[in-house]
């Protein structure tokens, strides 16, 4: 067992896709520049050349049907933003041609690929530098979306992608996980497809589905309700949030009773509104108590560090959000995580990108 | 030029300046929590371009606009407001650096996103031709924004529609860290020929001079003939991209070529007329500080005022 950072297990990641699969090739703006995508790709145009690393002209719609032809003649391209927000440049081809590729014409076609990109947030990157636009890609057949929350997902998640799965894949990256450190064992030979949710940790009173950084937030949440009222959350990791694992969601509420969906994005029409789907339409009789979802306001995130706190879900959120389920009402009572314990964990983070 | 027009734009390229550098001052207090893209080395042709505006003239902007903004005759206290993230922001805070605007003096937008507002001073340009009020849209962008495909599209729709429309291209030669050689395989000029439009370019950007002459030649041909031009000034972006650092030990680009611009920037050679204004701008920016250290924090229920 070994300590790597999220940016580590990225770095780590993109080397060991050029050095296994020779088809694979990283591009993007920066991708070769002395900062190298906040470090994950640093050294590596030195190490597999410039025709396998190269940076890009500013023109994401293009690089991105670019991806899809050099994809359908054999290269695994890896393209890579460092904000999701650019990614509506590119959406002509990733929804009318890449997600459609291969069911469109008769599965003749596969367009494999890898698209990285990032969700900013904090030091006031305002409306468009800190959207998490995981509803508006998943909500459309033939793409795949993956949010890993830890070094693990990541690594097991881009080495089977890159090497063993034949469609494209958008995985968004939190750009506050970065820093943070996991712990990774070493890894199996087994080919396990990551490409599903996990179970984070058992728990028999709250079901919190998460995805990304409220995966954390959960965690935290969950240690703090444990030590004051002994409350046993159960936490899953939705990962991949265009493919959960259906039978692990239903399985936890079946037991718990209760549900906390907490998603980095906007609650209506995305990750929320789904979890809340998969169960309203299995078995809502499972809920003994209404669904409680934790997103961001429902509006553009302003700069102003005042609002910001208010636009996003932090532990604190997820904290009352158990309680109020937990003792059937909102009005607990109970005491909840101050604001000192809740800003620890972003004080790390200083701006500006 | 006389000397009481060179004295304005110095006075005003030096104020740009001096609130720059007020920013690198107060951004490791984090009370300023916004990216920056600051405008240090490329003030002198904002102000020179435009001095020949009206106050009623449309600009459009990147994220790289506090020069614009602020020589367009946006107001200083509600600039610093909104970098402070106050409710006396020209955004009530919610804009930050990168998205500043002010209709009022004619600025209606700068985006985050690169190449993004081209379209909008095209479609400004259409209503202005529509309701023939004489007044023109300018669009002011970094020379990485002419490589997204919208520039492109905008080049033919403008000519094709003949809109009263000026493109101001900043050529910094730099996208974040990428050079121009690596990013661009056109010349501007040729590309723009093809559409029909006339092309002016200004090598020096710090010739204030210069800048003022040619801009007001191209801008009262767009006046008379309610068409399209393109204007690139190459300049130089003294500090890092987003941030208040110098990066030159980084090697994307040397400090020799930063050095051989600041040996004629008229903001630093010209120390007698920077000794004279200095005190009145720097009492302007004290009292702009003042005003945002002491404006109230935007309250919980604006949060979701203004969203549909
Ligand atoms: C659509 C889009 N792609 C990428 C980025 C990231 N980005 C921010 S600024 C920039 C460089 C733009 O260079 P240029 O237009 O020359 O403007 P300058 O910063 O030099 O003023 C890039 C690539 C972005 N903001 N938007
Ligand atoms: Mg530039």
């Amino acid at each position: 067992m070994r300590f790597i950072t999220y940016r580590e297990a990225l770095h780590q990641s993109m080397r060991s896709a050029l050095e296994k699969n020779c088809n694979s090739f990283i591009f993007g703006l920066g991708v070769t520049d002395h900062t190298g995508i906040f470090g994950t790709t640093l050294g590596l145009e030195g190490e597999f050349g410039g025709d396998r690393v190269f940076n890009t002209p500013i023109c994401e719609e293009a690089m991105t049907g670019f991806a899809l032809g050099a994809s359908l003649r054999g290269l695994y391209p890896i393209h890579i933003h460092i904000r999701n927000d650019f990614l509506p440049l590119a959406m002509n081809q990733l929804i009318n041609c890449v997600a459609k590729y291969k069911y469109m014409y008769g599965g003749l076609f596969e367009v494999p690929m890898l698209v990285r990109a990032v969700i900013g947030r904090s030091w006031g990157q305002g409306g468009t530098h800190s959207q998490s636009l995981q509803a508006l890609f998943a909500h459309i057949p033939g793409l795949t979306v993956v949010m890993p929350s830890n070094a693990k997902s990541v690594i097991s998640t881009y080495d089977y992608v890159v090497n063993h799965y034949r469609s494209p894949v958008l995985s968004l990256e939190h750009r506050l996980l970065y820093e943070y450190s996991f712990t990774v064992e070493p890894k199996s030979e087994e080919i396990i497809n990551p490409l599903t949710s996990f179970l984070v940790k058992e728990g028999s009173d709250v079901t919190v589905t998460a995805t990304s950084l409220m995966v954390h937030e959960a965690k935290r949440a969950a240690d703090f309700v444990k030590k004051h009222e002994a409350i046993e959350v159960e936490i899953i990791d939705l990962h991949c949030v265009s493919h959960p694992d259906v039978e692990l969601i239903l399985r936890s509420v079946k037991n718990t009773g209760k549900l906390i969906v907490a998603d980095t994005g906007w609650a209506p029409f995305g990750v929320c509104a789904e979890v809340s789907r998969i169960v309203a339409s299995a078995d809502p009789s499972m809920l003994s108590r209404p669904v409680i979802n934790l997103s961001m306001a429902p509006t553009t995130c302003p700069t102003a560090k005042a609002l910001e706190k208010y636009f996003y879900p932090d532990f604190g959120d997820v904290v009352h959000a158990i309680y109020t389920l937990v003792f059937e009402t909102s009005d607990h009572g109970k005491e909840l995580p101050s604001e000192e314990h809740k800003a620890s964990q972003y004080k790390e983070f200083k701006g500006p990108f | 030029m006389d000397r009481k027009t060179y004295e304005k734009l110095f006075y005003d390229a030096l104020r740009i300046r001096m609130v720059e550098e007020k920013i690198i001052q107060l951004y490791p207090s984090d009370k300023i929590q916004s990216p920056v893209h600051l405008s240090i080395g490329q003030e002198h042709h904002v102000v020179a371009l435009i001095y020949h505006l009206k106050k009623d003239d449309v600009i459009f902007c990147s994220y790289r606009s506090h020069a614009a903004y602020l020589a367009k005759g946006g107001d200083l206290r509600k600039m610093f407001a909104e970098l402070y993230g106050k409710k006396t922001g020209m955004a009530k805070g919610r804009a930050g650096s990168m998205h500043l605007c002010s209709p009022e003096v004619g600025l209606f937008g700068a985006s985050a996103i690169v190449g993004t507002v081209f379209p909008h001073a095209l479609g400004a340009a259409y209503a202005n031709k529509l309701k023939n009020n004489g007044l023109v849209s300018v669009v002011i962008s970094g020379d990485g924004a002419t490589e997204e495909g919208v520039f492109h599209e905008c080049l033919n729709l403008a000519s094709l529609k003949k809109l009263p429309v000026l493109f101001v291209i900043e050529n910094n030669g730099l996208a974040i860290h990428a050079l121009l050689e690596e990013r661009q395989s056109y010349s501007l000029e040729a590309l723009t020929s093809a559409y029909g439009i006339p092309y002016y370019l200004v090598d020096d950007g710090f010739n204030l001079e210069l800048v003022w002459n040619r801009s007001e030649q191209i801008l009262s041909s767009i006046r008379q003939l309610l068409t399209p031009a393109i204007f690139e000034i190459k300049t130089c972006r003294y500090y890092e991209h987003v941030g208040v650092g110098l990066d030159y030990d980084k090697g994307y680009r040397t400090i020799e070529e930063y050095e051989t611009w600041r040996a004629r920037d008229p903001l630093i050679v010209n120390k007698e007329l920077v000794d004279e204004f200095q005190p009145q701008i720097e009492k302007e920016i004290s009292e702009a500080v003042e005003f945002a250290e002491l404006s109230p924090d935007p309250p919980k229920e604006e949060l979701l005022t203004d969203v549909f």
